[in-house]
């Protein structure tokens, strides 16, 4: 009988990795397959116009870090490459706190509300991923830009003299990935908070808790799954943002996705873009692990 | 101790809702329960006892009327500014923290040291015997054990009043028997005041001091179990603690004439005027079943008999046809030997028929 059983076991193992073969090839050629080409390429030649001549060469990386003074051949740091991996850096971090301290309330906020409410406002919530990318960055263009809607107002009330300028600045681009990735914050920290026992509020305020001290001890512990999911949903897709930047920015304050695009474009040095887009995963890679680290470890010392 | 000592609550009204929809919770409770006392507020859901306990933590607060704690108005203080703690209906305990660290968090948010905390912490996970589980979570204790966490969470911080929202609700009833009694003893080696909330009639009886019966937001009975049980104050107590029969009659000196015919002597006094027709309570095991016709019996005939065990529930109807049930103890054999439509007598324990005050 058992081995009957499990034979049957077996056939139905075998049977589930049948059923995932297409997913998995999938997943080997959709993300492995380029990844490993980008690795490939950034140990290559530039073409000279464009593409890669199949030579070894760790130019790529050298010049990734390094610049050659093209008069007299001196070194130095690539600060320009360095500035636009900082400003990455930084501004996807700036987004990803950001969008939490507004994230944080507006999910408690849905998640509090009685349940009809409640799929409204979640409705209410998915609504800009209706529309393109392209056009609500291009909305927010409209709005913060010199002559926009905000410095008009502003300037018609008396409030201000001279129009802000807020336009094609690092702010200009914080301001639109907020915009753009606060639905990716809300959904997953509503979702934690959805499931939090409400209760247990009561009972951190009847063990003599103070209104911070609950929300410290009890339901940032708690929600933390949320947190961190919904931190890790901002801060990857903000850190190779492409649009937003290109838009907002302009072309003086890229970020590293739109440096990647200019080397694969008119820089025509693709080895110099692939060592780039390896190192982006690298940061994202990094940033995961220190993150999931940091955020496991409370629990043990609570 | 003072006269003011314990909790009072004075006029306690709760009002949910406005208009159409408003709802009367807590209909002006005034009540006072001792200090050291274990006080049960016994009722159906939505009689208000869960209302009233949380107006005493604090996690609401009256439409008007006050709450007091020693004599002190504590009506508007925040539940972490009340010396006062709760077992909640669901244990809410933290699913994050470990057995110790639940127990120890009342203690650490009132800034005690480190070392203080431990040592209430080992005496409190002795005193509810869950030693060895002090570092598990929660979610790996039983719900028996997640009720001993949640008591001792609560008592940790060593409150005046321990308030417990019908905590063994959760329990089947072998654990729920084992709970009554470490609760009690609880109650009796802390010497705190106990306010324990339930509609668990039998629950009620066997644990507390005293007991009040609400109904309907509204406090009907305060008084002792034996009180209760005995002397319920109308017909809705005395159906609601344990099972009785209703009689109506006619009221006479010290005696009723029941319509079913016959003239019974009165347990105690009455307030009703003699003459005017009331209704009389007799609990089923103050009743006995004679073959012959004795003085104090009535006649009646058997119509059903129900076996529940150690005892079985027999069904008689009167000459007039009210219908009065009996409850008789089981023999080695489980048959009580009354069979449908047997004609016996029946004789009232004298002293256990009662006139319901509120029927006057």
């Amino acid at each position: 009988m058992s081995t009957d059983s499990d034979r049957l076991e077996r056939q139905r193992n075998r049977n589930g990795w049948l059923l995932s073969t297409p997913a998995l090839v999938l997943l080997a050629f959709g993300a492995t397959g380029p990844l490993l080409i980008m690795f490939v390429y950034s140990f290559l030649e530039p073409g000279k116009y464009g593409n890669v001549i199949w030579e070894f060469s760790t130019k790529a990386w050298f010049n990734v870090f390094v610049q050659r003074d093209i008069f007299d051949g001196t070194l130095s740091p690539a600060d320009a490459h360095l500035t636009i991996l900082w400003r990455s850096v930084k501004l996807s971090l700036m987004t990803t706190i950001f969008t939490f301290i507004v994230g944080f309330p507006t999910a408690w906020f849905i998640a509090t509300r009685p349940p009809r409410m409640r799929t409204l406002l979640l409705f209410l919530i998915t609504i800009p991923f209706w529309t393109n990318l392209l056009i609500r960055t291009f909305a927010i263009n409209q709005i913060i830009r010199n002559e926009g809607l905000l410095n008009t107002l502003l300037l018609k009330l008396g409030i201000i003299n001279e129009p802000l300028l807020i336009i094609y600045s690092d702010f200009a681009v914080f301001i639109g990935m907020t915009y753009v990735y606060l639905p990716l914050m809300v959904l997953p920290l509503f979702a934690s908070i959805d499931r939090f026992d409400m209760r247990l509020v009561e009972a951190g305020y009847d063990l003599y808790a103070s209104r911070w001290q609950v929300l410290k001890r009890v339901i940032v512990p708690i929600v933390k799954p949320g947190i961190i999911s919904g931190s890790i949903l901002v801060f990857i897709p903000s850190l190779g943002a492409y649009v937003t930047p290109r838009i907002l920015g302009g072309g003086r304050n890229m970020m590293i996705g739109n440096f990647i695009e200019l080397q694969f474009g008119q820089g025509r040095n693709w080895p110099l873009g692939a060592a780039l887009s390896v190192i982006l995963l690298l940061i994202v890679a990094v940033a995961l692990v220190v993150y999931v680290r940091f955020a496991n470890r409370g629990d043990s010392n609570v | 101790m003072s006269a003011q000592d314990g909790v009072e609550a004075r006029n306690a009204r709760k009002v949910y809702g406005t208009g159409q929809e408003k709802v009367v919770a807590l209909d002006n409770v005034s009540i006072v329960i001792k200090r050291g006392e274990f006080f049960t507020l016994l009722g159906p859901s939505g009689c208000g006892k869960t209302t009233l306990l949380r107006l005493i933590a604090g996690f609401e607060t009256p439409t008007s009327g006050t709450i007091l704690l020693d004599g002190t108005d504590i009506t508007y203080d925040p539940p972490n500014k009340r010396p006062v703690n709760t077992v909640f209906q669901s244990y809410a305990l933290f699913p994050h923290l470990t057995v110790a660290q639940n127990i120890g968090f009342g203690l650490e948010m009132r800034g005690h040291a480190k070392a203080e905390v431990d040592s209430t912490v080992e005496e409190m996970l002795a005193l509810v015997r869950m030693e060895s589980m002090a570092d598990r979570k929660p979610t790996q204790l039983s719900g028996g054990q997640q009720q001993r966490v949640a008591l001792a969470r609560a008592l940790a911080p060593q409150p005046k009043v321990l308030l417990l929202d019908e905590p063994l609700s959760a329990l089947d009833l072998k654990l729920r028997k084992e709970m009554q009694s470490e609760l009690k003893r609880l109650q009796l080696e802390t010497g705190i005041t106990f306010i324990f909330v339930t509609h668990d009639q039998e629950e009620a009886l066997t644990m507390s001091d005293r007991i009040g019966v609400m109904k309907s937001g509204s406090l009907l009975q305060v008084g002792s179990p034996r009180e209760i049980y005995t002397r319920p104050a109308d017909r809705f107590v005395a159906s609601f603690i344990g099972e009785t029969n209703f009689l109506t009659g006619v009221l006479g000196k010290d005696a009723i004439t029941l319509d079913a015919g016959g003239t019974l002597p009165l347990g105690a006094s009455t307030q009703a005027k003699s003459g005017s027709k009331v209704t009389a309570s007799i609990r089923p095991e103050q009743i006995r079943v004679i073959e012959t016709d004795a003085p104090g019996s009535l006649p009646a005939t058997v119509t059903e008999s129900v076996y529940f065990g150690t005892d079985s529930h027999c069904h008689f109807a009167l000459a007039d046809g009210t219908e009065v049930v009996v409850r008789l103890q089981s023999p080695a054999s489980g048959d009580v030997g009354l069979s449908r439509g047997q004609n016996v007598f029946l004789r009232f324990e004298p002293g256990a028929l009662m006139v319901l005050e509120d029927q006057a």
